[in-house]
């Protein structure tokens, strides 16, 4: 049963109902997962996919077959990794070894792991990995090659970070920090996909030439999700925010959520999105890579959410106290427009960028770099789809074209006089059919053209166009039933 | 030491390029120019300063006869800011500065020797057609539909410079978007009057129109870049290059921007459709027409307004190895502190 303040919602938001109804009716997966001919063990895998993620878990599912298995083992090793250094209970004498060998897990038939807290929400993974490492041995060597690379590089990152975490109240002190844990936790994660689509000939190779762009795919997705649940992050104890920005606005962290620092806190907001904001245009580059459309979608969704959940959070002082989401219809709206094409993602975050522009605050200290990304955002969409170049090129047309634009516009001409006898004649019969039941009611149209007879030829002397006494009197007296 | 020749060299952009080549300490300058170099401005020793107007052709050959240059950078060129723009008169100011001006020089140029030409042309050549937007143009961007008068001068003297091309005498030319900074004679003055005379709060059209700027040292240093490049490789010659901050934005939150480091930030905000502001354009025209008094808004300065336009500039960057030193963020920071000393000088 829907809340009563969502119906309210829905009821003043037709459009965004619309959305939730167009994409749950008319959304096809471009491929469906075949449970049929699942074995035990890999729809334990799915199960446990649907259990430790909310978002991805649908966009995996529609994954092109080549894919669909690696890339749900890729999401559960790296979950269960997570899982693992996230937990505060773990000692850093266990937790550090058992990050940097992860990747040898793989390898280990039957292996599981016991020791999360009970508080940890993926738990279950960890203690049925044994599954996850049953289905690993199943698929090709060189997409086993590509999971296993990454886990290690990723272990090993968090090792870093966990380690420096250990010993540092401030372990993100440089933007340089807070990018490299970001690469660490998704920067890796893009550099693995994008591996894994060209390995299975889904994206163009020329991806893996140019780097910078898969990285941006990652770091836009995590920055997001860091400035959105900063709240979250502080109640638990975690700071991910640099201190080199942070430092900027307020001398202590929890300053930021002091209700008296409003001010200070969201121009820290704005920063913080001023840092992923940069790097939306190669986000779109990166899409232009993709061949399939399953793939698209896997990469476009995620992106479309974090520029529209950056634009709800941008200058909204409630990221300070809950986890703001963007509606149920605008995502609905976000998914159908992502899994279309390039184009239709385009707009959106063109879309996206007007909006966050408009909401841009002149006192803000970084109000002219965040107009500058958003203008970075329009001009590459530009670059990739040209509105029609300036037409000054046209001005030199043939003397064919020419001939028939004389023809059109002489038919048009003729078109308005048309309309315009139609209008002419409307209006007549409107007026004639006024009057004459006017007349029926006992309108004195003699008295009316009488007074404009005398206001215009009555004399002619000047001044002499006030209405003469006797005119007046007789408008004035109510002879017939006038109302 | 090779020598090279700026005329306009006292002017906003001319004495940027001066303190630009000095800097580099690799070349000897002349600068010519019409003024001296004005009160409050740098000059410098070791520069050569000439007087001479581009217009007398006498005196530009005998100037650069006496300097013997191997480069010269041209940047003498004039422009209405005000209704002037958009109308007909002054027609044969802009051209006879503008074109005949520089052929003058040119001349003179090729003449006595000299091996480089960089001419200053501007991105008006493309943008200055009001009938269309203009995003992201870059050199294959037609040239000569400009239907205003400066940039039909512009386009014509950008021609007779790019064709006067030969290994000998090799020319070039570069198109800045507005250049904003220090000394910036109408950019700033203009948007900052704004506020003076209370028109911050209306934004015409949907404000999203994006347009260029380019920080003025940014200009110099493309300017130097085109020397070099016209003394070795050469790679340039023959060729148009737009040069901006590459950092295109909404036109409004550029004024905004400045607004605010005036300290004012407009207090409410009353959007006009670009229509209804065209035919109020129109309406202030005819008051125009009939009494002779100049307005602010007219149906070309709607049109400026509303229009987006910016450049790319990725053959800059290829061909001159061009990239912008001053962001725009801190460029506008500076150009506005300055405006705001010199406005406090006055009082």
């Amino acid at each position: 049963m829907p809340k009563l303040s969502s119906i309210f919602y829905y009821g003043v938001h037709p459009s965004e109902l619309r959305s939730i109804i167009q994409w749950k009716v008319w959304h096809n997966p471009v491929h469906e997962r075949d449970e049929s001919k699942e074995c035990e063990t890999l729809k334990q895998c799915f199960f446990y996919l649907d259990m430790t993620s909310r978002s991805f878990a649908a966009v995996i599912k529609e994954l092109h077959p080549e894919l669909l298995v690696p890339v749900c083992l890729f999401y559960l090793v790296l979950r269960a990794l997570d899982t693992i250094e996230d937990d505060m209970t773990i000692p850093l004498e266990k937790k550090e070894p058992l990050l940097r060998e992860f990747d040898t897990v793989l390898e280990k038939d039957g292996w599981t792991f016991t020791e999360n807290g009970p508080n940890e929400k993926d738990r279950e993974l960890c203690v049925h990995f044994d599954v996850v490492i049953e289905e690993f041995k199943k698929i090709k060597p060189a997409y086993k090659a590509i999971i296993k690379d990454i886990t290690k590089k990723m272990g090993n990152g968090m090792a870093d970070y966990v380690n420096n975490a250990e010993h540092n109240i401030h372990s993100v002190n440089t933007i340089k920090d807070y990018e490299l844990y970001c690469h660490y936790v998704a920067g890796l994660v893009g550099e693995g996909c994008t591996r894994l689509f060209v390995e299975a000939g889904l994206a163009n190779p020329a991806l893996l030439q140019k780097p910078e762009l898969m990285e941006s795919m990652g770091q836009f997705l995590q920055q997001v999700n860091i400035m959105r649940d900063i709240k979250e992050d502080f109640d638990d104890k975690r700071r991910f925010y640099p201190k080199e920005i942070w430092s900027k606005h307020v001398d202590k962290f929890e300053d930021l959520f002091k209700p008296e620092n409003q001010q200070a806190a969201l121009n820290c907001t704005s920063e913080m999105i001023l840092i992923s904001l940069q790097r939306a245009d190669e986000c779109l580059y990166y899409l232009a890579g993709i061949k399939e459309q399953s793939v698209f979608n896997f990469c476009a969704i995620p992106q479309a959410m974090a520029i529209a959940t950056m634009e709800e959070c941008f200058r909204n002082p409630n990221v300070y106290k809950t986890n703001v989401k963007i509606s149920k219809g605008q995502a609905c709206q976000l998914m159908v427009d992502s899994t279309q094409n390039l184009q239709m993602v385009c707009d959106t975050f063109r879309k996206y960028a007007r909006k966050i522009s408009k909401k841009n605050n002149p006192k803000d200290p970084n109000f002219l770099n965040i107009s500058i990304a958003c203008g970075k955002i329009e001009q590459f969409i530009e670059s990739i789809f040209p509105t029609q170049k300036s037409k000054g090129g046209a001005k030199l047309i043939s003397a064919e074209q020419e001939a028939k634009e004389k023809a059109e516009a002489g038919e048009a001409r003729q078109d308005t006089i048309y309309m315009g006898l139609a209008v002419f004649l409307t209006l007549f019969v409107i007026t004639g059919f006024m009057v004459t039941i006017a007349w029926f009611a006992g309108a004195r149209f003699d008295i009316a053209f009488g007074q404009i007879r005398n206001t215009l030829f009555g004399s002619g002397f000047a001044g002499n166009d006030l209405p003469t006494n006797e005119n007046l009197k007789n408008a004035l007296t109510p002879e017939h039933g006038e109302l | 030491m090779e020598k090279v020749l700026v005329t306009g060299g006292t002017g906003f952009l001319g004495s940027a390029i001066v303190k630009a080549l000095l800097e580099t300490k690799k070349y000897d300058v002349t600068a010519l120019d019409i003024n001296p170099p004005s009160l409050g401005t740098a000059s410098y020793l070791d520069v050569n300063y000439v007087r001479a107007s581009v217009l007398d052709v006498g005196s530009i050959r005998k100037a650069i006869e006496a300097a013997r240059p191997s480069v010269v950078i041209h940047t003498v060129g004039v422009y209405h800011t005000d209704g002037r723009r958009y109308g007909k008169a002054g027609r044969e100011e802009l051209f006879g500065i503008n074109v005949i001006g520089t052929k003058n020089v040119l001349e003179a140029a090729r003449e006595f020797g000299v091996k480089g030409f960089v001419y200053t042309s501007s991105w008006a050549v493309v943008m200055d057609d009001l009938d269309y937007d203009h995003p992201n143009m870059d050199e294959a961007s037609p040239v000569g539909h400009a239907s205003l008068l400066y940039g039909q001068s512009k386009a014509a003297a950008e021609e007779i410079v790019l064709s006067a091309n030969t290994p000998q005498f090799r020319t070039c030319a570069l198109r800045p978007a507005v250049i904003i900074g220090p000394g910036d004679p109408a950019t700033i003055p203009t948007i900052h009057s704004c506020i003076r005379k209370g028109e911050t709060p209306f934004i015409i059209g949907s404000g999203h129109n994006l347009t260029d700027f380019v920080y003025i040292s940014n200009i110099a240093d493309a300017h130097i870049l085109a020397v070099s490049n016209l003394l070795t490789t050469g790679s340039a010659a023959g060729e148009a290059f737009f040069i901006t901050n590459g950092e295109p934005l909404s036109f409004r939150d550029f004024c905004v921007a400045v607004w605010a480091e005036f300290g004012h930030v407009p207090w409410l905000e009353i959007r006009i459709p670009e229509s209804l502001a065209w035919g109020l354009g129109w309406a202030a025209e005819c008051v125009t027409w009939f009494t002779g008094q100049p307005a602010t808004l007219s149906r070309g300065a709607v049109k400026d307004a509303c229009l987006s336009r910016y450049a790319n500039i990725d053959k800059a960057r290829r061909v001159l190895g061009y990239e912008p030193k001053v962001g725009l963020a801190e460029g506008t920071k500076l150009a506005c502190q300055e405006y705001k000393n010199r406005i406090s000088h006055k009082r």
